[in-house]
């Protein structure tokens, strides 16, 4: 069920009037409707898929009140253990069994071992890495102190199935979501209105931007070794601005739906374009995911290589990064794109430019000094370049449409690609220039800098019919494989 | 705590750097995640102590860490 279909807005509908006119300020009736309708939703995906989630989140609720409840410290951590590998376990035989079973096969065929391994039907579980990690992050916090177990039921389940978030995020941690859950929530009118324009501009970048752009770069794509390297480096572009607006324009609808029925979602994204090296970057992209990576895998793992000091840092750095990629999906060319990633921190570990404050000095007409204008294009190149390792099927169609892409004669007019090229291209302009000007906001039109509320209203006219006449009803949200 | 200053000030490149109890990372620049582990790793060396995982995410303030580094001390 996609935000932007009519399923969904008639469901949230429903949900909307009986949790604020029936269940008014009755936070027990309002949680449980609340968890009916996870359900219902995550159900409406493939309800085979329901089973899964309702015995690991009733495995979690146990495990979360057994860490707190016993004074031994080994049986706190055996506990939190039991979680943990229960949870990677999950996750690894439903999203990764057939990749290891593959890549191990390949190997031993490329020693001249023959092997006979047949690989599973697995049916993957949708959201399966968003809600394992949500899971993950109760008992590991329960058992570093920093939170303590819930003993409401629904209101830890309400935690792990939240319905706007459980499909791509945003990967709330329970210390933040669970107490919102916990307390009486009344409609907010100013919260409200405010996730409106959010969910407004979610379904612009969604609609309007990412899936015009799908088109396009799924053409350039298709038939890469027929093109120039001009187009190559249009379709890479476009790919990577449309992977960003699929994903946050997903991130501000479910923050924007979470903010109608009260609650305040954890920020995903902070204008990732403007970054001034890569590290940046990564505190700005799918903030949600990096911030528990570096919580759980990279601070634990850079205290283990603390006296290697720099390259200590590195080596967890690599890791980490590697296990980026893995996350995405189960095949090399996400692992490409997470060390791809991991070795471009190398030269800011050593020079020690990961640890300054990174600041953007703006000039006249409020644009970046040309200095950092250099870094902000020079990070774009390589999020690009990263794009097509994340966009291609495998390493080795990456590293062919690379070479393409740089290959002579690099300009020539685009042939065969569809009509829509053209306004995404300018939308695209249009967003990256609107983003820059609203970027010290939480999301793009959180502050608009018009007075006058005649001439607001225009503008959300305007947004809606750019919607209505040049959104795309294209394909699901990308990070749902995810 | 005059040991743990003169660490503090050499791995963190401030020369006139006062420690109070209720300092934290926000106070000081360049006092960020990856200076905080060597820091760790300078304070483990000079007083011959070893701090668990654990012990790292109960330091949210100098006070914190001084308190720790008593506790391994005594």
């Amino acid at each position: 069920m996609l935000f932007n279909s009519l399923p969904f807005f008639i469901f949230f509908v429903v949900v909307f009037f009986l949790y604020y006119f029936v269940f008014k300020e009755k936070t027990k009736s309002q949680n449980v409707l609340l968890l009916v309708a996870n359900y219902f939703f995550y159900a409406w995906v493939d309800w085979r898929l329901l089973p899964l989630l309702i015995v690991s989140t009733l495995i979690f609720y146990g495990l979360g009140i057994a860490i707190f409840n016993t004074n031994n410290e080994k049986r706190k951590s055996l506990f939190c253990t039991l979680g943990v590998v229960f949870g990677l376990g999950v996750l690894g035989y439903f999203k990764y069994v057939n990749f290891f079973i593959t890549s191990l096969s390949d190997l031993f065929e490329s020693l001249g071992l023959h092997t006979n391994w047949h690989t599973f039907k697995i049916l993957v579980p949708i959201g399966i890495s968003f809600y394992t990690f949500r899971l993950l992050s109760y008992v590991l916090d329960i058992h570093r102190e920093e939170c303590e177990p819930t003993r409401n039921f629904v209101a830890f389940a309400t935690y792990v199935a939240f319905f706007p978030c459980i499909l791509s995020g945003p990967i709330d941690r329970p210390n933040k979501l669970i107490p919102q859950i916990e307390t009486k929530r009344i409609f907010n009118y100013s919260l409200a209105t405010d996730g409106l324009r959010q969910i407004l501009w979610g379904l612009f970048k969604k609609m309007v931007i990412a899936d015009n752009c799908a088109g396009v770069v799924d053409r350039i794509w298709e038939n890469y070794t027929d093109h120039s390297g001009s187009t190559l480096a249009l379709g890479a572009i476009l790919c990577s601005i449309q992977v960003y607006a699929d994903f946050s324009g997903y991130t501000d609808m479910a923050i924007g739906i979470g903010k109608l029925l009260g609650f305040r979602l954890t920020k995903n994204f902070n204008y990732p374009f403007f970054s001034k090296n890569i590290a940046d970057y990564w505190k700005k992209w799918h903030i949600s995911l990096t911030s528990w990576l570096t919580d759980y895998v990279f601070t634990p793992l850079n205290f283990t290589f603390r006296k290697l000091k720099k390259w200590g840092v590195i080596l967890a750095v690599l890791v980490n990064f590697t296990l980026v990629g893995l996350w995405h999906g189960a095949n090399w060319n996400f692992v490409a794109f997470g060390v791809f990633h991991g070795l471009l921190y190398i030269p800011l570990i050593l020079s020690g430019v990961l640890s300054k404050e990174v600041k953007i000095e703006t000039g006249k007409w409020g644009l970046p000094q040309l200095k950092d204008f250099c870094q902000m294009l020079l990070t774009f190149f390589l999020v690009v370049i990263g794009g097509i390792i994340f966009k291609s099927g495998s390493i080795a169609e990456a590293w062919h449409f690379v070479a393409r892409l740089f290959s002579f004669p690099f300009f020539s007019i685009p042939v065969g690609l569809p009509r829509v090229t053209l306004y995404a291209s300018v939308f695209s302009v249009v967003l990256i220039i609107v983003e820059w000007i609203g970027r010290h906001n939480d999301y793009t039109l959180e502050r608009i800098p018009i007075k006058s509320g005649l001439l607001r209203l225009v503008l959300y006219a305007i947004i809606v019919g750019t919607i209505i006449v040049y959104g795309n009803k294209g394909g699901a949200f990308i990070y749902f494989q995810f | 705590m005059d040991k743990i200053q003169s660490i503090f000030r050499t791995v963190l490149k401030h020369d006139d750097l006062i420690l109070t109890e209720n300092l934290s990372a926000n106070d000081v620049q360049g006092w960020d995640s990856l200076s905080h582990m060597l820091l760790i790793s300078e304070i483990e060396s000079a007083l011959n102590i070893k701090f668990k995982l654990k012990d790292l995410n109960k330091m949210k303030q100098v006070g914190d860490l001084v308190d720790i580094v008593l506790s391994k001390l005594s």
